[in-house]
């Protein structure tokens, strides 16, 4: 089991120490991963092996969440256990960054000792972790100063330690009961060198920001459930509904969670697309993209922009759109945010690239990253039913929503 | 040779030395440790929290222990909680001053509140103090008892804590017996769980030593209970179900019925949120049905989903995890995953590691259906900007071309490579062309028509120039100007800094000898003129065993260096199949992603850790990694050198970065950076001790120690004793002399690299067995030997920064010459500048 957590800053700092057994895990073992992580740079694999520990990192936003340990376990078991870590701490503290650590370490010990006790993941549950430790907001700020009070320790144990559902308390009443259902839908998709579509899946999610009284009882039925390739369910889920009739019914924690997640597979074509174009000769490469709607689905398509590193050959480019904003780094890396496709006219972006001095023709290409949004969509065809509550004392706000973006959408040239 | 670990990276030298805000804070402290004033648990509050950003930072705030017990007299649970974190990590090291706070913890542990009850047991049981363990008993006894499950969850995990201070007590106490009641009968799964963890290690350990417990150990994979847990297991928290999949997964089910009842119940796992539960509820499916082939088929079918699921969903890291496991499953299962090929294909975006797994998955997927869609997609990697991802995948068309038996299109793929003019795609393509050419020399003309338009000039990579001499030999005869070509290499021989491309290139003249002797001679009598003059031990021999060969007898000598081959049938696998199996055994473990069975890897961990005493606190012994490193590169000049061994190829094949034993760099790091040090003290330091401290420690240096001094005392520069021994004595041996030495501004300096003086005491013959402790406590254990006899010394020093003391333990087998050994101690240390 892990044996100490150590949480560094971007330039390598120990910012917090956790032991969490007997055997005392040295500082240096942090000195030793910095220098092995410098030498490898963005080739480090998640799961390290020190000369006397195996090690365990997640890098998000700069803070490095390093685990130690040193008998065999299950490798998943750490890594999701560090990106948990991280995930509450990003959800209490606001964000994620040096300062905010620094700033609340406090709170972050606080967080730590309920979530890992001996080394073995406890409570990991945001919902209900926020009931033992109040977070830093605002609110409790205000009320810190006004009070003189600023304990961030709730005087009570949770309900939920010893509630029949392990992930929500009895007693929450609401004057106002609403609940919302969005899906967020992230399409990723791959053109190959050809132009064709070699890949295109949606990965979906059905959120629940939930604000209800008392212990409700929920049923949500879609319209088209046979479309979802595999299905993953928060533990609020009961599984015999939706094995013999596709119906999720649950329980749900209080605030915002993650009902369920999805796959659909082998989509036929992507909303819009993106033609890239290259041709080189005797050091001058021609550089074209077109981009444009092929399938409406009917709903404003926005947020569209195209973003490529220029391969190091290339010494200077000079390229132009007809609509949108493009930016160029020092780095080569390009950005073209078109924003919304206009009606009248379909978006390009066209110049040349110089090739370094004795390079006639390009050989290494850029891969185009296309970005887009849809509102009240969700692509995947994915449609809601109907949700269904019980053990309501009265009628709740229902809201439904949906969204699709793109994910990891390349085209290749 | 990678730095010391201590780098400027260190956070040390930006940091204030805390001296005087130390004292500081005392004094505050004291100020309020009395008062009643009201808002006085403010300022304390902002106190404490100074306190502990300091110790976080690593600035030593233990003396400041009194102080905040006394102040920790209050009602604030901030201020207990930050109280309690406080005493945990100073207990410790003040054993007498962690008694002072038993008082409050034990008031706290009867509190009304169970949030503070709980935590004030947990910080009792973390303070880890051997003399302390008596206060404990009373408080644990009741908190198993306690009405909140709060409270009884942390006692469970207390019990644990309790058995690794001392095991005695806690099973004196009977603890075992009530976790074992608890375990069945508590209406809190959380309880439940951390009594099966508790249980689950206390029994492991106390097995070895008493029959009952390896029964109760086994007892624990009796039907009733693993029934009991899995009826259950929707109402544990998602970490608990792994640990009872993990135990589900060592069960053996007693008929087939059985069997699929787990397996019924268990299905729904599959569809969890959390990775770590779905990998583990896959080991059990693998696990039960591993004797029954066709349900180990449909099993592998059910499991593809969610896996496939788990690798594009998550985070980076956990697909590198997963990919991992997935990896190992499409060994045993090829087929099950080849028409899903589509979810291995790389996206720009992805990190390194995962990408270099997707490709390894691509390459062991591929198969007659999909080779073209996947070798079509490996090119466009190739082409890509990401140069070491463009390297590994043509590394995989390579495999792949090896894989199969229809390289038609892949070879024409591979040349078009070549014409790419990208120096690291031709370096790696040669190599590939290489190897496709041992395993299909029918391929020859098509690819020695490309290879010979390669001008070597643009070869730089020795790999790839080994390759291209080794075909340029071996297709002398197809090849208008391999003589010449050779030729133009064996004169700017001093420039070729590769001993292996040197090694190759006097094979290769000799082949292109046989074949076209009359262009080839002068060349040939240029290379091993050089050859034989070469500095380097191995090209050296070889052309003197050339020279002297083309003495003796021409045609032998052809026979020798150019027999007729036979086309390579099926590279060597590095890893046996039996190794596999074992690796498939560990599924959902470490051993899955170093590709190595765990015991190879966490036997020689363990050693150190949990076999020394605490008098020597948290060692690891480093004993094997030398051995291991010279076995490495042994094993990796072998591969070099060796042409017509069928091992060489997959030299590179790994993706995984197995315990890092053959990295000359980890093995520096590796002594600096460990809590504590073993110096390597056996096998090395009869050979050349020096030496092998200078290589172990990479500080490079290369000044000979300076000889022992002579009597009255002299020691023997080469004293030997390993760790096992010296700890045996220290505890054996009674202290002859103690005393407690000034340290001057300058050793403590000098002190930022232990190292230094490690090295500076080594040249005075006293050796150093063990280091550790951070600033501003460091601690040695150093051993002498005296040189004509057997007797030995064993000195334990500890160096206090900031209160500038040393202090001195020397134990001695001959306790007359303590004295002296000691005026010699000292005196080695002042001419460090210590005193």
């Amino acid at each position: 089991m892990l044996q100490c957590i150590f949480l560094l800053s971007d330039s390598g700092e120990v910012m917090l120490e956790k032991q969490l057994t007997g055997h005392r895990v040295d500082r240096s073992i942090c000195s030793w991963y910095w220098d092995y992580a410098i030498s490898q740079g963005d080739q480090l694999a998640p799961v390290i092996a020190s000369p006397t520990h195996y090690l365990f990192q997640v890098v998000r936003e700069g803070v490095t969440f390093l685990a130690c340990t040193q008998v065999e376990m299950p490798p998943l078991m750490g890594i999701e256990f560090l990106c948990r870590v991280a995930d509450v701490l990003t959800d209490y503290l606001g964000g994620l960054n040096e300062d905010l650590i620094k700033d609340n370490f406090v709170i972050v010990y606080e967080i730590l000792d309920e979530m890992i006790d001996n080394g073995f993941p406890l409570i990991t549950e945001p919902n209900i972790l926020r009931e033992m430790i109040a977070p830093p907001n605002i609110v409790s700020k205000v009320l810190s100063v006004v009070t003189g009070n600023s304990s961030n320790v709730s005087e009570t144990l949770p309900g939920a330690a010893a509630s029949c559902v392990p992930w929500r308390t009895s007693d929450r009443k609401y004057t106002k009961n609403e609940v919302y259902v969005d899906l967020v839908e992230e399409m990723d998709a791959v053109t190959n060198r050809e132009g064709i579509l070699i890949k295109c899946q949606i990965y979906g999610e059905v959120q629940v920001n939930s604000h209800l009284s008392g212990l409700p009882d929920l049923t949500l039925t879609f319209v088209n459930p046979n479309i979802l390739d595999d299905v993953r369910f928060h533990p609020c889920v009961r599984f015999r509904p939706w094995e013999s009739h596709q119906i999720l019914s649950f329980i749900p924690p209080d605030g915002q969670f993650k009902l369920m997640s999805y796959r659909v597979k082998k989509l036929k074509s992507t909303p819009i697309y993106v033609k890239p174009q290259l041709t080189s000769d005797s050091g001058i490469c021609r550089l074209s993209v077109l981009v444009g709607v092929r399938n409406d689905p009917g709903k404003t398509i926005d947020s569209v922009t195209v973003q490529f590193q220029l391969p190091p050959c290339v010494v200077s480019a000079d390229l132009t759109s007809n609509c949108g904003t493009f930016n160029i780094l020092t780095n080569k890396s390009c950005t073209w945010s078109i924003g919304r496709i206009p009606k009248d006219k379909a978006p390009s972006l066209s110049g040349t690239l110089v090739l370094e001095n004795g390079l006639e023709h390009l050989h290494v290409f850029p891969t185009f990253q296309v970005g887009f949004r849809i509102m009240g969509i969700a692509l995947s065809g994915l449609q809601i039913d109907k949700l269904d509550l019980k053990n309501l004392p009265n009628r709740p706000y229902k809201g439904f929503r949906a969204l699709t973006r793109a994910g990891q959408f390349e085209v290749r040239s | 040779m990678a730095p010391p670990a201590h780098s400027s990276r260190s956070p040390s030298p930006s940091q204030p030395s805390g001296k005087g805000e130390v004292s500081d804070l005392k004094s505050q402290l004291r100020q309020l440790a009395g008062s009643r004033a009201p808002g006085v648990d403010d300022s304390k509050r902002d106190l404490f929290k100074k306190v502990i950003s300091y110790m976080t930072i690593g600035i030593d705030v233990s003396s400041l222990f009194g102080e905040m017990v006394m102040c920790s007299a209050t009602s604030d649970v901030v201020l207990k909680k930050m109280c309690y974190l406080y005493v945990g990590n100073y207990a410790k090291v003040n054993p007498d001053l962690a008694l002072l706070t038993i008082n409050f913890l034990q008031r706290d542990c009867k509190d009304e509140d169970p949030m503070i009850r709980g935590l004030a047991l947990r910080s009792l049981c973390s303070l880890r103090v051997p003399i302390l363990v008596e206060y404990l008993v009373g408080p644990l006894a009741s908190g198993l008892k306690d009405s909140n499950s709060y409270v009884r969850m942390v006692a469970v995990i207390g019990v644990l804590k309790l058995y690794h201070i001392s095991s005695v007590t806690c099973m004196d106490a009977d603890f075992p017996a009530i976790l074992k009641h608890l375990m069945l009968n508590d209406r809190d799964t959380q309880v439940v769980a951390n009594c099966l963890s508790t249980l689950q290690e206390i029994w492991t350990a106390e097995a070895s030593n008493s029959g009952e417990a390896s029964r109760e150990r086994d007892a624990l994979l009796s039907k009733p209970l693993i029934y009991y847990l899995l009826n259950r297991i929707k109402e544990f928290s998602e970490w608990a179900q792994c640990l009872i999949l993990e135990l589900v997964a060592k069960y053996v089910p007693s008929d087939t019925n059985e069997i699929f009842d787990i397996m019924n119940l268990l299905e729904d796992r599959l569809q969890h949120a959390n990775g770590a539960v779905v990998l583990a509820t896959i080991k059990v499916f693998l696990q039960l049905t591993l004797s029954m082939t066709d349900v180990h088929q449909q099993v592998y079918e059910r499991i593809k989903a969610p896996l496939l699921t788990l690798v594009s969903s998550g985070s980076p890291e956990q697909s590198y995890a997963v990919l991992g496991h997935l990896h190992l499953l499409v060994m045993r299962a090829p087929m099950l995953f080849s028409s899903d090929y589509k979810h291995f294909y790389c996206q720009y975006n992805e990190p390194f590691y995962v990408k270099k797994l997707k490709l390894e998955m691509l390459t062991a997927v591929a198969n007659e259906s999909n080779t073209y869609e996947i070798v079509t997609e490996l090119c466009e990697y190739a082409a890509n900007v990401d140069i070491p991802i463009a390297r590994e995948s043509i590394r995989a068309v390579g495999k792949i071309a090896l894989q199969q038996y229809d390289v038609n299109a892949i070879v024409d793929r591979l040349l078009q490579f070549l014409e790419m003019e990208k120096d690291y795609v031709t370096a790696e393509t040669l190599v590939l062309v290489k190897d496709l050419l041992r395993k299909y020399p029918q391929w020859s003309h098509d690819c020695i028509a490309v290879v010979g338009n390669i001008s070597s000039k643009n070869v730089q990579e020795p790999k790839a120039k080994a390759a291209l001499i080794w075909m340029l030999g071996e297709y002398s005869q197809d090849m208008q100007d391999a003589p010449y070509i050779l030729e133009s290499l064996a004169e700017n021989w001093d420039d070729e800094h590769s001993p292996e491309v040197r090694l190759h290139l006097l094979t290769a003249l000799m082949k292109c000898f046989f074949k076209r002797s009359p262009e080839t001679r002068k060349a040939l009598g240029i290379a091993l003129a050089a050859g034989v003059a070469d500095f380097h031990q191995d090209v050296h021999d070889r052309a003197l065993f050339y020279y002297r060969l083309l003495r003796y007898n021409i045609s032998i000598a052809e026979r020798v260096v150019n027999p007729p081959k036979q086309a390579v049938s099926v590279f060597a696998d590095p890893q046996s199949s039996e190794i596999k199996d074992r690796i498939f055994d560990e599924f959902n473990s470490l051993s899955v992603l170093y590709q190595k069975p765990s015991y190879m890897f966490t036997d020689k961990e363990h050693r150190g850790p949990f076999e020394f005493s605490d008098e020597l606190g948290n060692l690891s012994t480093e004993a094997n990694v030398s051995a291991q490193k010279v076995e490495a590169d042994d094993k990796d000049l072998l591969l070099s050198i060796s042409e017509k061994g069928d091992s060489g190829f997959p030299a590179n094949g790994s993706a995984y970065n197995a315990p890092s034993y053959d990295s000359s760099k980890s093995l520096s790091a590796s002594s600096t950076s460990s809590d504590l040090v073993i110096l390597e003290t056996g096998v090395l330091h009869q050979a050349s001790p020096s030496l092998a401290i200078d290589d172990l420690l990479g500080l490079g240096l290369s000044t000979t120690p300076a000889p022992a001094p002579a009597p009255p005392l002299s020691l023997n520069p080469k004293a030997v004793l390993d760790p096992g021994t010296f700890q045996q004595k220290w505890r054996q041996l009674p202290i002859s002399l103690s005393l407690e030495l000034p340290v001057s501004p300058q050793g403590v300096a000098a002190l930022t690299t232990p190292q230094a003086l490690i090295m500076h005491m080594q040249g005075n013959s006293i050796h150093c067995i063990a280091t550790g402790g951070q600033s501003p406590n460091f601690k040695f254990f150093f051993f002498a030997q005296k040189s004509e006899e057997l007797s030995k010394f064993l000195v334990e020093c500890i160096i206090n920064t900031s209160s500038s003391k040393a202090q001195l333990k020397i134990k001695a087998d001959d306790q007359n010459s303590t004295q002296a050994f000691s005026v010699l101690f000292e005196s080695a240390l002042s001419k460090f500048g210590m005193l």
